[in-house]
């Protein structure tokens, strides 16, 4: 149909008042309107401010200048601010340096480029240093490096945790060997920080590179990165034209420094808060001195955690009754019709892909488990969960070999079996453990360690020795449950414990039954045979002293059982908790210097 | 006064608009998705922009090209029409920061009127009798259960934003709070982004009855009768009309006072609906404010013979109501009928295609407002309204005769339309003896579906 034939409209309206009109002419005010910068579609600003500096068309993150960051992170109006206005002056007496600093402090209002001070998080004492990009790209001259430098000197000495947020291009150059030097002196003022047991989290946000990615930025207990943040050190274009490649997609962005170990956790904007607060509260008595008066008792805040615990009475009875073993006796006659059953069967129980895997335990026993990534080397292990959690109301490190809950899972997890990396994990976040004095709950349940050439070339042996070395000496309590297969090395590398316990259908040896009838009589099917003689079973276990206490399983053991089991559990660690947190940490190293040294 | 206008809607309403605008020597600028470009709003407008591809997240829904599209254009003036960015705070923000005149009231109204929980308290300091519900936002089922019980069985949960049956749910009882309370959150949640839901007791058998009023920027208010928009399938209007039959002279009288007070209570500017549940024994609850121009507006129109948009347009360019409130009076009946793109038969579902043929009715008391012709393409990717046909005559009877007449004329081809369906619902007795309410279509569907096949 020819539509092209309507007449248009005769002008009729009056053209009168133009110039009234003149003045009320509509426009496009002067910063309404924006162009992301990552996906070039024009934006409204305010949406992408309200949104946490987010754009609505990509979801790319625009940079988010000091004060308004910490807007965002601190309680309303709780922020002090500490050492604005120090000046570095022109050191190399570089040409225009000291009118571009004048001119960014005009443009900026920033005296330069990081703010620090004091805030509240939920309530909670912090030291806050915030990297601002718009001045000098957050360049770590000597101002930034002597304001982070007293920043965390001061948190030091009022034993406040430290929170940074970096974002930077690296040193500054204008300043040349003194910029250098401020790597040092962060660096150093943080060691000092984390020789008083005291807690730093290190945020990274795009970009994060250079001299700060290699001092301040890296040295976290705690180590965020914003989704999609370029963290590195050599920047990728000095990268790709030092080698004359292209880099790949994606390379250097945060997800990569995950999946390559080096940070604990990617956060999105919107949950940083919270998660900065949880983190907080899960480090709540290594600050404010608290861990000062409990440290030589082993573990902090034990005699808040005595009165959390209730039935106080119960914990008391159930020390009495420890080495009588009252998990086992408790069960009812039960246990003696199962224990009938043979090892091989129990084998073949703890290997079940229907039995309860250690993600499970951790959700059924623990609260606000924050999971923690990386061994800050080569690679995060996904056959070993680790992290910080609540155990009824007190923080503690929870390791668990991780087995899948289904087929796709446990390809991801590699069925199980850590890595070097899996074990380097482990032991970082044990480490981490020792010195916020947070009890260690490792759960076993691996076939054995990774068995690979890639395992080999990163040392496997290494990493397992390493393990059982460090952990004999930890000065922290440390438990160990096997819940499953408790595959010779790899597991005594998350084994060597004050205490080892078992679930009644894990199993415990030096090998799999498999490799065992394979060496000994190099046939691989008298698996069964093999299972008879090895003693793997828990009960054959704990006559021997290799494990303390057995836990009853109900006769089809899955999630939905779990219960029966974790209960048991929960009553045992408080009792664990509450026993070896009594200890002073020379005790607790010693005794288990003891323990394995009579076996 | 306005002297350019762009239209940021399409379809029946983009036309309807832009007739006005001719007829009151202002010039109009269609926007138009790629899908649009042979649309008649596209066509009939003395200028057309081009504002993206079909989807209407990518074409009318972009706030930042409509606005582009009005300065190059050198409107000075946005009609949103219904639907869209038409109640949207953020969009009346923007075009008021960019010295642009939406025809609608102000950016606060909106948002006033738009928060369900913040409309219900407005009424509530007004006097405007509201259905018993939650005072807060309840953001969780085990909240909402408490808040339910004090409230009364059967309730309803809503998004706090939502609209058009979205993210709504009735619970009958207890037992059932939860599953609703859920499923009702999750869709608010797809739909709207806010997890944010209120409660209120739910009104068996009501008429759904609301009231057209004028405001201008001077503080006077009129209103200009109701209509019943009992015939509804899934909280969607399918035949609209004024007045109702369930309303006596005193009646009208309450709750036009009472639809005013709303308005004024609002602070609102422009035309706009106030919507009342009508219970058998004439209580009246508030439920919402409509803050734009209806669908239904025409038999408003028709018994008044008052234009509404053009009225909008004059009080958006600061002018005063040409009409005092007793200088309204309400003659005969109109009923709208809408028709659809759709096939009842395969549970409504939308019908889109080409129209290859058509005949739409015509003569004394007939009006159609439509965006089609021979040959046009009904797009997939908006609402499936193509037309609405409304007649006017002296009284109920009448008005539904002349509809059953030119009813029976609509010959679409091409796709599948709710012609037939309307024509036996216009048909039913209940109907005719205007003993109707929001469940009609809930009661009488199946009857409904066998005969117009």
């Amino acid at each position: 149909m020819k539509l092209d034939m309507f007449k248009k409209t005769k002008h009729t309206a009056s053209r009168k008042n133009d110039s009234i009109r003149g003045e009320k002419h509509p426009s496009v005010p002067r910063g309404l309107l924006r162009k992301c910068n990552k996906c070039g579609s024009a934006i409204i600003a305010e949406d992408a401010i309200a949104d946490y500096y987010i754009c609505p068309k990509c979801g790319g993150y625009f940079r988010v200048d000091a004060y308004s960051r910490i807007a965002r992170i601190a309680d309303e109006g709780s922020f002090e601010e500490w050492d604005n206005g120090l000046s570095s002056g022109n050191p190399m007496k570089f040409r225009g340096y000291e009118d571009k600093i004048k001119a960014l402090q005009e443009k900026t209002g920033l005296d330069e480029a990081v703010v620090t001070g004091e805030a509240r998080i939920d309530g909670r004492r912090v030291v806050l240093g915030v990297c601002d990009g718009r001045f000098m790209m957050a360049s770590m001259g000597e101002v930034v490096g002597e304001k982070i430098a007293r920043a965390v000197e001061r948190a030091t000495k009022e034993k406040l945790p430290v929170i940074l947020f970096a974002c930077s291009g690296g040193a500054r150059m204008q300043e040349g060997i003194v910029s250098l030097m401020q790597m040092a002196k962060t660096a150093a003022a943080l060691k000092r920080h984390s020789d008083e047991g005291l807690l730093y989290i290190s945020v990274l946000t795009d970009p994060t590179t250079g001299g700060v990615t290699a001092s301040f930025a890296m040295l976290g207990d705690i180590i965020l990165a914003e989704p999609k943040a370029l963290i590195g050190f050599a920047g990728p274009r000095v990268i790709e034209q030092t080698i004359g490649e292209k880099l790949p997609k994606g390379f250097q962005r945060a997800e990569f420094l995950l999946e390559h170990g080096f940070i604990d956790g990617i956060v999105e904007r919107d949950k940083l808060r919270g998660t900065l607060s949880t983190i907080l509260a899960l480090h709540e008595n290594a600050c404010n001195g608290g861990h000062r008066q409990t440290a030589d008792a082993g573990i902090a805040g034990a005699d808040s955690a005595a009165v959390q615990v209730d039935e106080g009475a119960g914990i008391k009875e159930m020390n009495c009754e420890r080495t009588d073993h009252p998990v086992f006796a408790d069960l009812h006659g039960e246990i003696h019709v199962s224990g009938r059953m043979e090892a091989w069967e129990r084998v073949q129980l703890s290997r079940r892909n229907d039995r309860p895997v250690g993600s499970d335990y951790i959700s059924a026993l623990f609260d606000d488990f924050m999971e923690l990534h990386g061994d800050r080397c080569f690679a995060d292990d996904k056959a070993v969960i680790g992290g910080i959690a609540f155990f009824h109301g007190r923080p503690v490190t929870v390791i668990a070999q991780a087995k899948g809950s289904n087929t796709k899972e446990n390809i991801e997890r590699h069925f199980g079996m850590p890595s070097p990396e899996g074990y380097r994990k482990a032991l970082r976040l044990m480490k981490q453990a020792e010195k916020f004095h947070r009890p260690v709950i490792c759960f076993v349940d691996t076939p054995g360690a990774f068995c690979g050439l890639e395992a080999e070339e990163r040392g496997q042996g290494e990493a397992i020795a390493r393990s059982i070395y460090e952990m004999s000496a930890l000065k922290t309590p440390i438990l160990s449950v096997v819940i499953g297969e408790g595959g010779s090395g790899g597991a005594l590398a998350m084994a060597t414990a004050d205490e080892v316990w078992m679930l009644e259908n894990a199993v415990y040896s030096i090998l799999s039954p498999e490799g065992f009838a394979s060496i000994l009589w190099k046939d691989s099917k008298r698996a069964k045979e093999a299972a008879a003689v090895m003693r793997l079973t828990a009960d054959e276990l704990k006559e021997q002293g290799i494990v303390e206490l057995v836990f009853a399983e109900p006769a089809f053991f899955t999630t939905e059982c779990l219960a029966e089991v974790t209960g048991q559990l929960d009553k045992e660690i408080r009792r664990f908790i509450e026993q070896y947190g009594s200890y002073s940490s020379e005790e607790l190293v010693k005794y288990r210097y003891e323990r394995f040294r009579k076996l | 006064m306005i002297k350019k206008v762009l239209v940021a809607n399409r379809g029946e309403i983009a036309v309807r608009i832009i007739r006005a605008c001719r007829e009151m020597g202002i010039e109009t600028v269609a926007v138009y998705s790629e899908a649009d470009a042979e649309a008649l709003h596209t066509k009939l407008a003395d200028e057309a922009v081009c504002i993206g591809p079909a989807p209407a997240a990518e074409s009318y829904l972009k706030m930042e090209r409509i606005i582009s599209a009005t300065i190059i254009s050198g409107a000075d003036a946005i009609h949103p029409g219904y639907g869209f960015l038409s109640e949207n705070s953020v969009f009346a923000r923007l075009c008021e920061k960019c010295n642009i005149t939406l025809i609608g009231p102000g950016s606060e109204v909106i948002a006033r009127m738009g928060d369900k929980q913040q409309a219900r308290n407005t009424m509530l300091e007004a006097g405007v009798p509201i259905v018993p519900g939650s005072t807060e936002p309840v953001m969780d089922a085990e909240t909402g259960k408490k808040e339910a019980a004090e409230i009364g069985y059967p309730v309803i949960i809503k998004a706090a934003l939502g609209g058009g049956g979205k993210g709504m749910r009735v619970a009958a009882r207890e037992e059932e709070f939860e599953q609703a309370f859920l499923t009702a959150q999750k869709e608010a949640e797809a739909a709207f982004a806010s997890r944010v839901m209120y409660l209120e007791h739910f009104i068996e058998h009501p008429r759904h009855i609301e009231f057209q009023v004028l405001a201008d920027s001077y503080g006077n208010v009129i209103h200009l009768g109701e209509r019943d928009c009992s015939i509804q399938r899934n909280h969607q209007k399918m035949i609209e009309e004024a007045p109702s039959a369930a309303l006596s002279e005193e009646l009208r009288e309450r709750m036009g006072n009472m639809a005013v007070a709303a308005a004024k209570a609002a602070g609102y500017v422009s035309a706009g609906t106030v919507e009342f549940l009508l219970e058998r024994d004439e209580h009246f609850y508030f439920m919402e404010m409509n803050t734009r121009i209806q669908v239904e507006h025409p038999v408003t129109e028709w018994v008044t013979g008052i234009d509404l948009v053009k009225e909008q347009i004059r009080i958006a360019s600061g002018k005063k109501l040409s009409y005092a409130q007793e200088e309204v009076k309400l003659t005969g009946h109109a009923i709208e009928c809408r028709i659809n793109a759709e096939n009842p038969a395969k549970g409504f579902r939308p019908s889109p295609g080409t129209i290859t043929d058509m005949y739409l009715p015509g003569g004394k008391g007939i009006r159609v407002d439509s965006a089609i012709y021979t040959g046009c393409e009904i797009p997939p990717y908006y609402d499936s309204m193509i037309a609405k046909l409304i007649v006017w005559a002296k009284n109920r009877k009448e008005a539904i005769r002349k509809l059953q007449s030119a009813l029976g004329e609509v010959i679409i081809e091409g796709i599948e339309t709710n012609v037939d369906y309307q024509y036996e619902l216009i048909n039913h007795p209940d109907f005719l003896a205007g003993n109707t309410d929001i469940t009609f279509i809930e009661q009488h569907q199946q009857e409904l579906l066998d005969t117009c096949e």
